[in-house]
């Protein structure tokens, strides 16, 4: 077995072992679980908060509404009276559990509604479309059902992109991309923390003079983020297996309509978004990892590891922020050019991959650019990896850097 | 063997190795010996490989280090490092399967030798819970599972108490019994005395003195003679054969330091003409004198 091999198996094993990765990925399952119920339980808050009303007013035009708001979801009718008392007060609403009482009634041939909220921002005009065909029944006599025919327009959405069938599986998508991007630069933050809190451990407790007397630095180093990348990848693909079991369990419960959460369960991951995701996904952690990881290896105490990473960070933020701008303009040309930039690659295209049709040539060209660095990357990092592991003392200038680079 | 030839390595404008070059046969146990500061330990880092010298060559049976031989070689340092949370065993077999032994060949011998530095039963505590003479062995195991060919121990009994330090001392005797070639520096001269069969001592990044003790000792200019009772009349007699100023060591005995080719039985007759005498004894320079010497100070060796 080579050297490489060892050390990864015996950081696997290591990690493994350790209280702290088992904790966190339990913790990460809770965290899904609880995220995965979190929709259900925020649609039954504010459905309670601010879709039960009170509606009061003539028997007949009382039903009329009450039938078509609730045909809409506009609002749920928990209570009908034919009047509401002369001073509707936050104890009335609170003693039928409704947010507010709507009086209706028919004033001038339109309809007039009196709206007592007990929160004046809850309520809007959007909430009160499904009144309109009543509404204009009551001015023009023509019966409301022909215009909430013709207040509805048929539409066809033609894909000209090949990549979706249809706007579920385009919002989906994006939905994806997103969710995606954002495990990735979790799993960086929190890989780079663990990371230079590991290569620091080593320096610090001088195991790392024994190492690099034993065997190279480009495999030590290669070993040990590669053990970290499989290690972080596992636990994504745990946290996202716990996500996908728990959702359909928790969706269960919601009241769906056309564009709710549930809608976009319908599609499916294609097979060449998992490969992307997990290629990008190494390359990226990969990437970072390495540098540093060769960054910790300069810092004689861990108490300096946060004046250096902080600096190390930017590129992270501002490849997770611009790939939310890939999310809509996808082949804007400058989104383009950021797909195939080291340490931007692989959020950029990723979502790329994920949200429109990428041409192969560029996904390899962005696997190639990436590959390459990642290679330059170990082999710079090992050559600092070597000398820095051996520094104490002071921080080394960038001229000594850039010397032992060259070296 | 391990040749070292002029070899010169600097750090910035520090010149941390000057000019050193010694031979280490193979089987035999080398001391390198100096002060703090002298360059030993950047010395063995560069055998080590971990750093190449600035100029000058170091071969190991007639060529130059390269990554294969190096995997034969074992590493004790002078800064003790473990994984505090790994287990002992685990521990010891990880490196020497980084030294290309098997699994199951790592774990067999990790055992035989747990038990041959006496930490039977430690097996599967983690490292960081032992006592630090343990962790030292624990170390020690770890650079010589493979049973290297050469061994490079950088202060091992730096921080032991004697009984620990007559453990290494016995593993260094067994492995050195075995055929490995053993370099290793102290400050504890007496251990280094009775391990190493050559020595060469470095001061300021030089060769300062270098060969086996008889050879360090024939080239010693002077011998010291220890003489019982201290009494006016033994001092008057010395001083008449133009003796030095002796001085009183702790049990009472006058030292003296006379030349290698002084006539010692004239300054004996003298000594028992000039009263009772109960002790005269001519010694050989220990190895802190010859130390010393090279070093250019009279200090005691830490």
């Amino acid at each position: 077995m080579n050297e490489v091999a060892i050390v990864f198996s015996a950081e696997i094993m290591r990690k493994l072992r350790s209280r702290v990765f088992i904790v966190a990925t339990l913790l990460g399952i809770f965290a899904i679980a609880a995220l995965s119920y979190a929709p259900r339980m925020i649609e039954g808050m504010i459905r309670s908060s601010t879709d039960n009303i009170v509606l009061a007013g003539p028997a007949q035009l009382r039903e009329r509404a009450a039938t078509l708001m609730q045909e809409r979801k506009d609002f749920r009718v928990i209570a009908s009276v034919d009047h509401l008392p002369p001073y509707v007060t936050a104890k009335y609403l609170d003693g039928l559990h409704a947010a507010a009482g709507i009086a209706i009634a028919v004033e001038g041939g339109r309809l007039h509604l009196d709206i007592y909220p007990r929160d004046l921002a809850a309520f809007n005009d959007v909430q009160f479309r499904s009144l309109v065909p009543l509404n204009e029944e009551l001015a023009t006599g023509v019966p409301a059902s022909r215009f909430a025919a013709a207040s509805r327009i048929e539409r066809s959405v033609h894909p000209i992109d090949a990549k979706f069938a249809d706007a579920g599986s385009a919002t989906f998508a994006h939905g994806i991309a997103f969710g995606l991007i954002f495990i990735l630069y979790l799993a960086i933050i929190m890989g780079s923390q663990g990371m230079m809190a590991a290569v620091a451990e080593e320096k610090t407790s001088r195991i790392a003079e024994i190492l690099v007397a034993t065997i190279s630095p480009v495999s030590l180093l290669t070993g040990k983020v590669l053990a970290a990348a499989t290690l972080a990848l596992a636990q994504v693909g745990i946290w996202l297996a716990s996500g996908l079991l728990l959702s359909p369990l928790a969706l269960s419960g919601l009241e769906r309509n056309a564009t709710s959460v549930a809608a976009v369960a319908a599609p499916t991951i294609q097979p060449t978004e998992i490969i992307a995701f997990v290629l990008f996904f190494l390359l990226g952690y990969l990437e970072f990892s390495i540098v540093n990881a060769a960054a910790a290896s300069l810092v004689s105490r861990t108490e300096d590891l946060g004046s250096i990473s902080a600096p190390l960070l930017m590129p992270v933020i501002g490849a997770f922020l611009i790939a939310q701008f890939a999310i809509v303009q996808p082949n804007a040309p400058w989104v383009v050019a950021f797909s195939f930039t080291p340490f931007i690659s692989p959020f950029v295209m990723f979502t790329r991959i994920a949200v429109t049709a990428v041409p192969l040539w560029q996904m390899a060209l962005a696997v190639g650019v990436n590959a390459l660095t990642v290679a330059i990357a170990f082999y710079a990092a090992g050559k600092i990896y070597r000398v820095g592991m051996l520094l104490y003392g002071k921080l080394p200038s960038p001229k000594q850097i850039i010397a032992t680079l060259r070296a | 063997m391990l040749v070292v030839d002029h070899v010169k390595r600097s750090f910035g404008s520090i010149k941390a190795v000057r000019d050193i070059g010694f031979t280490c046969p193979a089987g035999t146990v080398f001391g390198l010996l100096g002060p703090n500061g002298a360059g030993k330990t950047t010395m063995m880092r560069m055998i080590l490989g971990i750093f190449p010298p600035d100029s000058g060559t170091i071969t190991w049976q007639g060529r130059p280090i390269d990554r294969n031989a190096r995997r034969r070689f074992g590493y004790l340092p002078e800064e003790r490092g473990l994984y505090g949370k790994m287990r002992v065993l685990d521990h010891i077999v990880y490196f020497g399967r980084l030294h290309g032994l098997d699994e199951f060949d790592a774990r067999d011998r990790a055992v035989v030798w747990l038990k041959t530095l006496g930490l039977e039963g430690n097996e599967k505590r983690a490292c960081g819970e032992l006592s630090k003479g343990n962790q030292q062995k624990v170390q020690l195991a770890c650079a010589i599972l493979h049973e290297p060919d050469l061994l490079i121990l950088d202060e091992p009994f730096s921080g032991l108490d004697p009984v620990n330090a007559e453990v290494i001392l016995d593993c260094i005797r067994l492995l050195a019994s075995r055929g490995t070639t053993l370099l290793l520096s102290s400050h504890q001269m007496w251990q280094i005395e009775s391990a190493c069969s050559a020595f060469t001592i470095i001061g300021a990044g030089e060769v300062r003195a270098a060969g086996t003790l008889a050879e360090l000792r024939a080239g010693f200019p002077t011998r010291p003679v220890r003489v019982v009772p201290d009494l006016p009349a033994i001092r008057a007699a010395f001083a008449a054969c133009g003796a030095p100023e002796p001085h009183v060591d702790a049990g009472g005995a006058l030292v003296y330091d006379l030349p290698v080719d002084a006539d010692f039985g004239r300054l004996l007759r003298y000594a028992v003409a000039a009263g009772p005498l109960e002790t005269f004894q001519r010694e050989e320079p220990s190895l802190n004198a010859i130390y010393m010497r090279a070093l250019g100070t009279r200090e005691t060796a830490a």
